[in-house]
């Protein structure tokens, strides 16, 4: 039984790491429009799906009319 | 193929003899208008059919693009007018703006799709993201190579509006809010899992004993767990708590306070020194719970205040500065928001006025029913003063600017409504009731608790008293009213009402007097052909038609009332509008008027409430109009309901006229305020309130104050944005039987949180005497509160039923 000793504090690990994840979710506006994500998929996307959401502030992708072939 | 007969596009009916037509994928598919036919062709052409066939809900009704909006989306291209809601970025070293926009006619997740793929193909488009939930669009982008009215344009293509809005003061607060909360939410309901785990290992030591360092073990386990729930996820508890002590009330807090850090602190002291019990679970999930419940109300406040910005359309405010006022070639048009005192302007027809100021040229009719409620034109001339907001309807005039800015007529009923709505009445709420009683009961029970025992067995003595804390622990009681809340809140914005405020529900029932505005509130607010006469062998169709034509020259609101029923064109020639008379032209060589009876020598002129116009053909007399502002037809309806639910009536309108008698008496409305002021009606209002409960609904500026100033305040969405501002609930759509629909659904979540309140205090009564006397342990005290909690929770989720 002192596995547990062991095992337990792992566990914990564990679960502050999933911690830091969600914050990390919700602080990056993963939260805000929960209808949409799951039939973005469905779309004929030809392009890079632009990410989930992103502050105005961090680096993003400029897309060139020349990548636009639909 | 069998003719559809649904719009593909809209899913609206088609009329028949109609045939718009749009070939999707290889079928022809009929569409109802040529609005749907232009957008479908435009989804078909960017080669976006794809969201025909993603789509789960019909589009809006598209609407055919007219250039004079298109040249209007032009002023937002203005600096000064982007300085409000357009932000700088640098990207990648390159200088670009960045903005949000509401977007309306969002239905469905493939609109999303749709918008965004139809402007990414636009050069000089960075970034967008349309979001679904909010119906909002961030876009950046490239100013040099891109105007943000060609965006605008382009959304709108393929049937979707968007504009830049004013987001709402509170909305910034709830987002930020919801967040943290949501953070609080996950760490505690994590955190709770775990202690959970070892709490069932705990339960085991009852029944079947267990070996002491492994209790020990798990309880330390549990501390430690236990610890950022009570320090970072209860947060918002203590703080509340210590804001009503120091306010002197006595809020749900404050007993949710005492109970989850006096039993946290036992626990505590329990694990350090080995002996007693320890209640880690029953905090952590007490926690959750109730962090759970008020999340779930900061949402619905969150969605509200959301869609009450949307409504608030920020519109490119213009002006025509003129340098000298005799000389008028030289015009510039500015954003208004940068006139100054004595400056000249050019207002023309139809346009409205931006500033304070005084007729310096030219007479005009000016309708200031934002102002007064009065919808018709008031007729001024040189030196006569004229308001911002008002609308300048028939002729171009020369304006010298007065005041700007705070100085404005508006910006005193502004500064009114914002004294008002501090000095707003409040109406007592339930749960402040019940809470209280509940903390004095709950402390008063805790201490003999206390006593007795300390007599009997002094060593248990704080250990039982722990037992009542956590037992009776307020957790159903402070979920009663957030979950009920929420329910109706979510379920009332189905039906199109939006609660921008929570205590509405509970105040609502209370109410037994409702003030109505008249002029866009119980009537619809513009012209409309109420009775027609003819005297010659014209037909009723041809004096309409006549009557329209001519009226196409004027800007007057009553034009509109002949515009929609005008069938047939007719030529006229030297048409020529005599501002505050009437209009006269050539036809078949005769002469036509149309106008007042003095205008067109018309001798026994009818006499009514309404306006009545004339028309004549060289002097022979073809038909008499009377138009009027018409009930809403939704107002006799929910009259009869306040009168049917002993709620008195009062009617409180800036307007003058008969027509405020015949409205009073048509609805049967028992008394009667008209031609008062903002600060009048607010004064009226207030001494109102000192015997009833008042609700005011109206839609104008000259409102705003006095529904800051009600215990209940509502505006139609197509009112006016300070009146939207100061509402605490926003009807969208015409139909006022949304009101009644409020007042059943508040009556219902009344009658819900007292059933939970009954709950609450009932599982009390049961749980206490057993905790008293030291039959509590802690599964038992987790499984109560557990229990009672999701019974309060699903009694609440009734109201999600319509």
């Amino acid at each position: 039984m002192s596995i547990i000793y062991i095992l337990i504090p792992i566990a914990m690990i564990f679960v502050t790491i999933a911690i830091i994840v969600f914050f990390w979710a919700v602080k990056s506006n993963q939260y805000d429009d929960l209808d949409r994500e799951g039939v973005n998929i469905l779309f004929d996307e030809d392009l890079p799906a632009p990410p989930i959401k992103e502050d105005t502030e961090s680096q993003q992708k400029t897309i060139k009319p020349s990548d636009l072939n639909d | 193929m069998t003719l559809q007969k649904n719009c593909f596009h809209c899913g609206e009916e088609n009329p028949p003899s109609t045939d718009f037509n749009v070939q999707i994928n290889t079928v022809s598919q009929r569409m109802c208008c040529p609005g749907c036919q232009a957008v479908a062709q435009t989804i078909v052409d960017s080669g976006l059919t794809s969201y025909y066939e993603h789509r789960s809900e019909p589009a809006e009704k598209g609407l055919l693009l007219v250039p004079d909006v298109l040249l209007q989306l032009e002023d937002y291209d203005i600096g000064k007018i982007q300085e409000d809601f357009v932000d700088n970025v640098v990207d990648n070293n390159e200088n670009l703006s960045t903005t949000t926009l509401s977007v309306e006619g969002i239905t469905c997740p493939a609109c999303a799709w749709l918008i965004e793929k139809q402007l990414r193909s636009l050069p000089g488009l960075v970034f967008i993201n349309v979001n679904t939930t909010l119906n909002r669009a961030v876009i950046k982008w490239d100013q040099q190579q891109l105007k943000l009215s060609q965006i605008l344009t382009g959304i709108q293509k393929i049937g979707y509006k968007a504009y830049p809005f004013q987001v709402n003061k509170q909305e910034a607060f709830y987002t930020q809010l919801t967040k943290s909360y949501l953070q609080r939410l996950g760490l505690a309901g994590l955190a709770t899992m775990q202690v959970m785990m070892f709490a069932i290992a705990l339960y085991a030591d009852f029944f079947s004993g267990m070996e002491e360092q492994f209790i020990h073990y798990f309880r330390w386990v549990s501390f430690i767990l236990a610890t950022p729930v009570l320090l970072y996820s209860a947060q918002p508890f203590y703080l509340n708590a210590w804001r009503n002590i120091r306010n002197q009330t006595l809020g749900m807090d404050i007993p949710i306070s005492i109970a989850l850090l006096g039993a946290y602190t036992a626990s505590g002291y329990a694990t350090i020194v080995g002996q007693g019990e320890v209640y880690f679970e029953s905090v952590s999930m007490f926690t959750f719970l109730l962090l759970l419940g008020r999340l779930l109300e900061l949402r619905a406040r969150r969605k509200a205040s959301e869609s009450s910005s949307n409504l608030l359309r920020l519109l490119p405010s213009m002006a025509t500065l003129i340098e000298d006022p005799d000389n008028l070639q030289i015009q510039s048009v500015i954003p208004a928001k940068t006139l100054t005192v004595g400056q000249y302007i050019i207002v023309k027809p139809g346009q409205t006025i931006p500033v304070d100021g005084l007729i310096l040229k030219g007479a005009s009719n000016i309708e200031e029913s934002m102002l007064t409620g009065e919808h018709l034109p008031v007729s001024k001339a040189q030196n006569a003063p004229v308001f911002a907001g008002s609308v300048n309807i028939t002729s171009q005039l020369i304006i010298r600017v007065e005041k700007v800015g705070n100085n404005t007529l508006i910006a005193d009923i502004i500064h009114l409504q914002d004294n008002a709505q501090l000095n707003k009445p409040k109406i007592e709420i339930i749960a402040d009731t019940a809470a209280r009683y509940f903390v004095a009961a709950l402390l008063i029970v805790a201490s003999l608790t206390y006593i007795s025992w300390s007599f009997i067995a002094p060593d248990q003595a704080f250990w039982i008293t722990l037992s009542v804390l956590v037992a009776t622990c307020p957790c159903a009681l402070s979920l009663a009213t957030p979950t009920a809340l929420t329910c109706a809140t979510a379920q009332l914005n189905k039906q199109g009402i939006l609660i921008k405020q929570h205590h509405v529900l509970e105040t609502v029932n209370k109410i037994n007097h409702i003030v109505f505005d008249k002029t866009g509130t119980l009537t619809k607010g513009n012209f409309k052909l109420l009775n027609t006469q003819y005297y010659s062998h014209y037909s009723k169709q041809e004096c309409i038609d006549l009557a329209a034509q001519l009226e196409k020259n004027s800007e007057h609101p009553i034009s509109l009332a002949f515009k929609k029923q005008q069938k047939n064109s007719i030529v006229l020639n030297d048409v020529v509008n005599r501002p505050g008379q009437g209009l006269q032209a050539k036809y078949l060589n005769k002469t036509l008027k149309l106008g007042h009876a003095v205008f067109c020598g018309v001798e026994n002129n009818i006499n009514s409430k309404e306006l009545v116009i004339y028309l004549t053909l060289d002097k022979q007399l073809l038909a008499s109009f009377e138009l009027g502002d018409e009930l809403r037809p939704s107002a006799p309806e929910i009259l009869s309901y306040c009168h049917h639910h002993n709620i008195n009536s009062t009617m409180l309108t800036g307007d003058i006229s008969l027509k405020s008698e015949e409205v009073c008496e048509v609805l049967s409305i028992s008394q009667l305020q008209k031609g008062v002021t903002p600060q009048q009606k607010l004064q009226y209002i207030q001494q109102l309130q000192k015997t009833d409960k008042v609700m005011m609904i109206g839609d104008g500026i000259n409102d705003a104050p006095v529904m800051a100033g009600a215990h209940v305040s509502v505006a139609l969405a197509s009112g006016t944005d300070i009146a939207k501002n100061s509402a605490d609930v926003i009807l969208l759509g015409e139909d006022l039987n949304k009101l009644a629909a409020l007042h059943k659904m508040a009556n219902r979540t009344t009658l819900i949180i007292k059933e939970n309140l009954v709950w609450a205090f009932g599982y009390n009564i049961i749980i206490v005497p057993l905790a008293v006397m030291g039959y509590v342990p802690p599964y038992i005290a987790v499984l109560g509160m557990s229990c009672s909690s999701l019974i309060v929770v699903c009694n609440s989720l009734r109201l999600l039923k319509s």
